[in-house]
């Protein structure tokens, strides 16, 4: 079934690619051309070459089901998300305004706690807060940087707006899929690539590395840096051995690690100990250091938070980071931003209910059937509500769980999310997408992945674009028009190719 | 470097070898089944012992058939030394390894892995078993030549170099020691005399050492030339004392230990000094000499697994 855009539906939400049925958005022209161009048999193939390369590069992602971990192949459209790259800058001085608020916060929270007594931050969320460390009060990390990685959840409802749903700063993934992605597309789609100018996103690690590089306590020249991963179970560890590959750094799992007598991190090598300077992890506060969180833990290292608290090794992110990643402290960023920068944010909020408000709480209780609720403290879009779609008994249920632990939950209105074309079975239908950016705190300015990873609905109708919840990915392309003098030209070609 | 990975990569060598030899071993029985006659075949049972998994195998099948001895070499997952697991184990150490490996090393064995797992069942069709099996050799080459080729001579390297030579000298000790002790049992004035010489050829080709025999022994071909040659020859890489030498030759790149040299030395000298001719005229001579060999090699790998692997 080769594409007709004419018979593309997109008109019930804002599309990223298509105005309306038949009709490109700018950036997008030569892209929709050219899959309109491309016959059934040549789209097939091109469909049967992503899946292979898939397959061959050994792109996965773990899912735990029924007792066991199965390895899945990553689920992966062909047709990319594009955006344009004057909205794309705007947008990355927004995420970089935003970080940089938090990183500001996360240290105040753990020093002077300036914002809770000059009153912009209420001191009963921080007291109730399951992510603050106390541990990490009076620490002050290299650079006084907690949030060193920061992925961002960027939705877009029905007028065009960019919203920022949440931001994780505990131990984000789905980087190495926006490359892995990236690659897919190059093998698939090459002659795109040579009419397009598609901003590269290989970057990343690069950047990466030079951030963990400047963290490290020793100024020697090269310094040891690691990964510490959970393990070969993680659902996210293919990503951890990508990115310790890319980095040419040892992708290392708690037992390989130990802390000496002298507070200082070592991996045991063949040679014997090595001191290690700067761990990137990958695993949660709680399982990093058994003498001080979870006893049972055999993932992290016995005495890592005391080598961190000592100095003598650096963490990213920072134990007590996720204190600024709660769904419920998220609404309070725009404040931040403007309490520590003095500026206005430049990418809102998707506005929020807060349940421990009295007020605020009676209307998510009466509008139930509208919002969404989520908790404060989950990810991957476990234990949320969607109103609109839950039944009465689901929605009764979460009324008791809201009047149980009011602190615990915020509600949003359901946004309107944009869609993109997505190939099914039979053509290509809108799908829901949302877009996920990946945002470096470097010593001296942040650093934005160029894009990000776009996760698309792959189920009709749905919400959802978590992988875990059968979500896809597309390949997200930041599309710079000026650099094609005869993009005008094209535009034209292209309306008249698909109208 | 780790030692977890150091002692990944060790194992990495060794399971990608033993898939290799335990494809071609099959290739070879079945072709020497078809020149021996009918009434004196020993069928497919002696491959069994070579892998040394009698046991393993007698839980899970009645008898040793040749349906069923392939597919335990093969294809059956509660075997821990078939194909199928070998590559199992290989892939899982590969996705923890995938930082250290080139890139195109995961693409070619994952490959294969779904290969066998998905084509698996040509083995149990003799017409289609012979190009299944071709297939499996040829892209464990293939993987080792991407290996030698692309990946750079940092330790990690000579982990798994250490890993193929250990599992070679392994295996070519455990067919000799199968194959003659058949053999002898055999006698030479029994009606199997006139096969003898198909019999050591067939020996030769598991090792794929047939032509390069031929390069260095001009005779023609007996039990006590073909023994030299597998165990001593210094030129033929699947030869005990080659693969011996090989492991030598790495150690200067490795943190140095004592234990592990003197190992070595030990066990290289028990072959080189071996009175092959000697050992052939007694019934248990081989027999001693091969079981010398192999607790030789498993106390390199004990030295190996406390200087280096333990965490």
């Amino acid at each position: 079934m080769a594409i007709d855009w004419q018979r593309y539906r997109c008109e019930k939400f804002y599309d990223e690619l298509f105005e309306a049925p038949g009709k490109a958005r700018q950036a997008a022209c030569r892209l929709a051309e050219y899959l309109d161009d491309l016959t059934d048999a040549e789209l097939a193939d091109r469909r049967v070459a992503a899946d292979l390369a898939i397959k061959t590069q050994g792109i996965t992602f773990t899912v735990y089901s029924e007792g066991k971990n199965v390895d899945r192949a990553w689920p992966f459209d062909l047709i990319p998300r594009v955006i344009p790259r004057a909205e794309w800058e705007r947008t990355e001085r927004g995420l970089k305004q935003r970080v940089t608020a938090l990183n500001h916060f996360i240290q105040d929270i753990y020093g002077a706690q300036k914002i809770v007594k000059d009153r912009v931050f209420p001191a009963e969320l921080l007291a109730e807060s399951v992510n603050f460390r106390k541990q990490c009060v009076g620490v002050t990390p290299p650079h006084g940087v907690w949030a060193h990685i920061c992925g961002s959840d960027l939705v877009r409802d029905g007028d065009g707006t960019l919203y920022v749903l949440e931001d994780n700063l505990r131990v984000p993934s789905g980087v190495s899929y926006m490359m892995e992605n990236r690659a897919v597309t190059k093998r698939v789609f090459p002659e795109l690539f040579e009419t397009t100018t598609i901003l590269p996103v290989d970057d990343y690690p690069a950047q990466l590395l030079e951030m963990l590089i400047e963290m490290s306590p020793r100024k020697v020249e090269s310094p040891t840096i690691v990964l510490l991963t959970p393990g070969i179970y993680n659902s996210a560890y293919f990503e951890h051995s990508y990115l310790a590959q890319q980095m040419g750094i040892e992708l290392v799992e708690g037992s390989d690690l130990t802390v000496g007598d002298d507070d200082c991190v070592y991996m045991r090598t063949i040679y014997g100990p090595q001191r290690v300077d700067v761990i990137y992890r990958r695993i949660d506060d709680l399982f990093l250091d058994p003498e001080v969180f979870n006893p049972d833990s055999v993932l992290g290292c016995k005495g890592l938070l005391r080598a961190w608290i000592k100095g003598k090794v650096a963490l990213a992110n920072a134990p007590g980071a996720g204190v600024a990643d709660d769904k419920v402290v998220y609404s309070f960023v725009p404040q931040m931003i403007k309490y520590y920068l003095g500026e206005d944010a430049i990418l809102p909020n998707v506005p929020s209910f807060l349940c421990m408000d009295d007020k605020q709480r009676r209307h998510v209780l009466t509008h139930l059937d509208q919002l969404v609720v989520k908790p404060a403290n989950e990810s991957g879009g476990y234990g949320m509500l969607i109103g609109p779609r839950a039944s009465e008994k689901e929605r009764e249920k979460f009324k008791e769980l809201i009047k149980a632990n009011p602190r615990n939950y915020m509600a949003q209105p359901t946004l309107a999310l944009s869609t993109g074309p997505t190939l099914v079975d039979g053509g290509v239908e809108p799908r829901h997408l949302d877009l996920r950016p990946f945002i470096l705190s470097r010593k001296d300015a942040p650093y934005v992945t160029m894009g990000g990873l776009t996760r698309v609905a792959l189920v009709k109708g749905s919400l959802v674009v978590n992988s875990s919840q059968g979500g896809g990915s597309k390949d997200t392309w930041i599309v710079d028009l000026d650099a094609e003098p005869e993009a005008t030209q094209s535009q034209s070609q292209s309306q008249k190719a698909v109208a | 470097m780790l030692s977890r990975v150091a002692d990944n990569l060790y194992w990495f060598g060794r399971y990608l070898q033993r898939a290799e030899n335990t494809a071609r071993l099959i290739m070879v029985n079945a072709s020497l089944l078809l020149d021996l006659p009918k009434h004196a075949t020993f069928g497919w049972g002696p491959l069994i012992e070579i892998v040394g998994a009698k046991e393993t195998y007698a839980k899970l099948y009645p008898d040793a058939t040749e349906a069923n001895v392939v597919r335990f070499l093969v294809l059956d997952q509660n075997n821990p030394g078939s194909i199928f697991s070998s590559l199992h184990f290989a892939r899982e150490i590969l996705r923890t390894s995938r930082d250290i490996m080139p890139r195109e090393i995961w693409e070619k064995l994952n490959d294969l892995y779904l290969f066998v797992q998905e084509k698996g069942d040509r083995v149990t069709s003799r017409a289609r078993r012979q190009d299944f099996l071709t297939e499996v050799i040829e892209s464990a080459l293939l993987i080792y030549g991407m290996i030698v080729s692309n990946m750079s001579r940092e330790v990690g390297f000579h982990f798994l170099r250490i890993g193929t030579n250990i599992e070679q000298a392994d295996m070519t000790t455990r067919i000799i020691e199968v194959r003659s002790t058949t053999m002898i049992r055999a006698g030479s004035g029994d009606q199997l005399a006139p096969f003898l010489n198909i019999w050591w050829m067939s020996v030769l080709r598991s090792l794929t050492a047939y032509q390069m025999y031929r390069r260095h022994v001009r005779i023609r071909v007996s039990g006590p030339s073909v023994l030299r040659f597998l165990l001593q020859n210094r030129q033929f890489p699947r030869s005990v004392v080659f693969c011996l030498n090989t492991i030598a030759s790495t150690l200067p790149n490795l943190p140095p230990n004592r234990k592990i040299e003197r190992s070595i030395e030990r066990t290289r000298a028990l072959v080189q000094d071996a009175d092959v001719e000697g050992l052939l005229a007694t019934d248990a001579g081989l027999h001693r000499l091969i079981d010398e060999i192999q607790i030789g090699l498993g106390d390199l790998h004990d030295a190996m697994r406390a200087a280096w692997f333990k965490l």
